[in-house]
């Protein structure tokens, strides 16, 4: 059920009349060999607003985006920007007319400074233009980071900042092309909780000053908190559309107010129950893994955590608080100090393959760049850490069918959809990718799982099936360790919650206050420099 | 299906395939300009005898740059291991050993030689973390000029009176000679040009069987998968508990094995070693041939049998020029035209 552009009108906001169209697709049609990733889809985008579309993996709105910024040509349709039609042929022309994408993959020089990345191909010039006048650049970069409320010190080489300050130059890149549509896909997948909500802050100034902000995210708490209209894409066609006026909650078209459950059940479909399992309880009482005093040399120190098995420990804190580095050192992928006992006995691993040989599994937060290799096959991916145990004739021999055997078992365990396992593990949606990363190491069968961002960049139906799987694995006796940015799903999902806070232990929530309303609050509060109830520590 | 989406079937056929129609195509054409000359057991053994020391280096070359490496000593290597194993030979038989021990422990010091030559290369790329090009590009340098100090920059001419050259150029005759009632001889099986029995070269069989192993390693084994894995995406091998250094030491190793292979192979075909000409810029046929074959520079992705194709294509464009009386120097510019033309054929959705 498509709705036609003017009904959306109809349930459109009301801020300072009627707000300027500045860019609008129509009847956007993308098919790929086989697929069709977008059905007539009409949207439009205005000065002032912020427009969020979501929808599940798949649903078509990376392909919408692509088509927006000039990365994709339609196969049917157009796209407007201010009334009239554009073909962009490559993002240059999107960029050139005053469309900007944000991407999630952040595209800076790393040797260059933070203004010359600013005003790249666009530098000032001085001396006949042979020379780069480096005092108006730099202004420049002041001003355009002033404009974002941002501080940063202009002459930073963009290797040494952090993901957040990077977006952010990311973002003054976008307005010194003088940009008037901003498109932020997946802004706030790589940041902590505190640098997201400032990027929120960051969005609504955007839209004040009267650009167009379209916003793509799968945490629909942020989408409720800043998004001024909502789009709905399903399967490629363009589902439902909820508004808000001033300071009031969003709306469906019959004027009933909306809230995230119904935003989540209008992409996926159908009622959602609660995403999160049941918890069991410890199944021993010694513990499976016991850090003392343990750290990463020159980024942790002092972390003391001990899972039992059958336990889910929530490893909360900001970005940059030493949680994946304490972690990696765990397995040997950075320098330990301080103690390891993995079953009682005292450990330290040369590296992920001596940690598994001990029973002890590490799945990465980046899930492209380092928890799976994307050109490979499914088949690859699933048996790639354990490949020992696929191999005959002293490892000259892969034995294809137990290789296949295995990857079928975990598609069934997993409900993964995935049709060709033999194909590069790119053709799956994110969602399904995260179920193989987890695959891939319940194959090597650890008896303590560290899983760090497990649902990052994933749908909600996806994130409830990858809850359930956590679950039920530890039901069956492992011990797992979940780090993760988003609160409710620790909160959810763990036993005990530690936070973490400049490489070291800050507090611990036990089972009893994670029922607590107010549990989320003291998560923050510890990560942030405060004590529980909110007093600096 | 639309016409992008036809485009996109045609892009992705040429891009698995195009290597064997562009072998079909030169095949054709050479049968077409020679006639049956061309397709002839004997011409075809000439072309493959050859091209068999280049194709071992190309074997291993597609290994290291699955690996997402590069190996631009190996011509350096094969001169090096060659004249380090030819000079040890002619030691032993002035020494008074016999020529069988003689060549047995010349073609073994030449192995090693090579063996330790990529060692060199590996240690430095991985221990090092030297870039694979910088570290090799010192090898290419490096090697050849100690090949060149140990001849004084001339020819080292083999002392084995026949055993050495019969390594090179005999083989497994493909026919049979026998004696008939009157005392006439009787060939029968393969002959060629001459009527005599041709012979399968053992280079020819050392390439074949080179070629056959190395494409099991790369698809079948634990290491070929490791190579793969490493070579797609090296952080993400370390990730997932993959000995990345080790992997990559044992390409290079290997590569300066094969290096010493082809060494024994073409030394022993010549009977000498000539120092300043033996595998000179062998690195850029090995490296072409690889990259006609498919395999994917960027590293992730290989076919040894792609290779094989990719030495019989740069065999088959020489052997044509050089038929139709193109100017020697001219070939340079073809071959170069066809790698051009390979990468940008082949380069389509991995991109």
């Amino acid at each position: 059920m498509e709705l036609p552009p003017s009904s959306i009108s109809d349930a459109a906001p009301v801020r300072a009349g009627i707000p300027r169209i500045l860019l609008a697709a129509e009847r956007v049609t993308v098919e790929y060999p086989g697929v069709r990733a977008l059905d007539a889809v009409s949207l439009d985008f205005r000065a002032g607003e912020i427009h969020a579309v979501v929808g599940e993996n798949g649903a078509g709105k990376s392909t919408l985006m692509k088509v927006l910024s000039g990365a994709v040509r339609p196969t049917s349709g157009l796209v407007r920007v201010e009334g009239a039609a554009r073909a962009f042929a490559r993002p240059l022309d999107a960029i050139r007319a005053g469309v900007a994408m944000v991407h999630q993959e952040l595209n800076l020089v790393p040797a260059l400074d933070v203004a010359e990345n600013i005003s790249l191909g666009r530098e000032p010039a001085r001396g006949l233009g042979l020379l780069v006048d480096r005092r108006r650049q730099a202004a420049r970069a002041k001003e355009l980071l002033g404009l974002l409320g941002s501080g940063l010190d202009v002459s930073r080489a963009a290797r040494d900042l952090s993901v957040a300050e990077a977006q952010f130059v990311e973002i003054a890149k976008c307005l010194a092309s003088e940009a008037k549509v901003l498109i932020f896909d997946e802004p706030t997948a790589v940041l902590g909780e505190r640098e997201a909500d400032r990027l929120l802050g960051l969005l609504r100034r955007l839209r004040d000053e009267g650009r167009a902000v379209v916003f793509i995210s799968h945490h629909l708490d942020e989408v409720a908190a800043v998004a001024d209209r909502v789009s709905v894409l399903r399967d490629g066609r363009l589902v439902q559309s909820f508004a808000r006026g001033l300071d009031e909650p969003l709306r469906d078209a019959t004027g009933a107010a909306v809230d995230e459950a119904r935003i989540a059940s209008a992409m996926v479909g159908r009622e959602l129950g609660s995403i999160y399992p049941e918890k069991g309880a410890a199944v021993a009482d010694a513990p499976a893994i016991e850090l003392i005093g343990f750290g990463a040399r020159g980024r942790s120190r002092g972390v003391s955590i001990a899972v039992r098995p059958g336990e889910i420990v929530g490893i909360a804190g900001l970005v940059g608080s030493g949680r994946t580095e304490t972690a990696e050192a765990i397995v040997g992928l950075r320098e330990a100090e301080g103690v390891l006992r993995i079953g009682g006995r005292e450990a330290r691993f040369a590296g992920p393959s001596a940690a598994m040989a001990a029973g002890v599994a590490y799945a990465s937060e980046d899930r492209k760049g380092r928890g799976l290799h994307v050109t490979l096959s499914s088949v690859a991916n699933t048996t790639l850490p354990s490949l020992g145990r696929h191999v005959s004739l002293l490892g000259l021999r892969i034995d294809a069918r137990s290789e296949a055997a295995a990857t079928a078992r975990w598609v069934r365990e997993f409900a993964i959809r995935c049709a060709r396992p033999e194909l590069p593990i790119s053709s799956l949606s994110g969602g399904n990718q995260q179920k193989f990363v987890l695959a891939r190491w319940l194959e090597a069968a650890p008896r303590v799982l560290i899983v760090d961002e497990p649902t990052r960049g994933v749908d909600v139906g996806a994130k409830g099936e990858i809850y359930r799987i956590i679950a039920a694995l530890a039901r069956g006796g492992l011990a797992c360790v979940v780090i993760s940015s988003e609160l409710p799903e620790l909160i959810g999902l763990a036993h005990r919650v530690v936070v973490m806070r400049g490489g070291t232990v800050a507090g611990e929530l036990p089972r009893e206050k994670l029922g607590c309303a107010d549990c989320e609050e003291r998560i923050v509060r510890l990560a942030s420099g405060l004590d529980e109830e909110g007093r600096a520590a | 299906m639309s016409a992008a989406g036809r485009m996109a079937s045609v892009q992705r056929f040429l891009e698995r395939w195009g290597v064997l129609l562009a072998f079909a195509l030169l095949f054709g054409a050479s049968a077409w300009r020679q006639g049956g000359d061309f397709v002839s057991p004997d011409n075809l053994r000439t072309m493959l005898n050859s091209n068999a020391a280049i194709g071992v280096l190309a074997v291993g070359m597609t290994l290291v740059i699955v690996s997402a490496g590069i190996d631009l000593s190996v011509g350096s290597m094969v001169v090096l291991a060659a004249a380090l194993g030819t000079t040890a030979m002619n030691g032993m038989i002035g020494a008074g050993w016999s020529e069988g021990a003689s060549v047995a422990l010349g073609a073994c010091v030449t192995l090693g030689a090579g063996l330790a030559a990529g060692s060199v290369n590996g240690s430095l790329v991985v221990f090092g973390r030297i870039a694979p090009f910088i570290a090799t590009l010192g090898g290419l340098a490096a090697y050849r000029s100690m090949a060149l100090a140990i001849a004084d920059a001339g020819e080292i001419r083999s002392q084995s009176s026949t055993l050495f050259s019969k390594l090179g150029r005999g083989g497994i005759p493909l026919g049979w000679e026998r004696a008939g009632a009157d005392g006439e001889m009787a060939y029968g099986g393969l002959l060629n040009a001459a009527g005599k029995p041709l012979t399968l070269t053992y280079s020819i069989i050392i390439f074949l069987a080179v070629a056959v192993v190395a494409q099991w390693v790369l698809s079948m084994s634990r290491f070929g998968r490791h190579l793969v894995a490493v070579g797609a995406n090296e952080t993400a091998a370390r990730y997932a508990g993959i000995a990345v250094g080790w992997v990559r030491f044992r390409a290079y190793a290997l590569m300066g094995l094969l290096a010493g292979l082809a060494g024994l192979m073409q030394s022993s075909r010549m009977n000498s070693v000539s120092t300043s000409g033996l595998g000179l810029s062998n690195e850029l046929d090995a490296i072409a041939a690889v990259v006609i074959g498919g395999t994917s520079l960027r590293g992730g992705f290989g076919r040894v049998w792609g290779t094989v194709v990719g030495v019989l294509i740069l065999g088959m464009i020489t052997n044509i020029l050089t038929i139709s009386n193109v100017s020697p120097y001219w070939q340079g510019a073809v071959k170069g035209a066809v790698i051009v033309l390979a990468v940008l054929v082949q380069r389509g959705s991995r991109d």
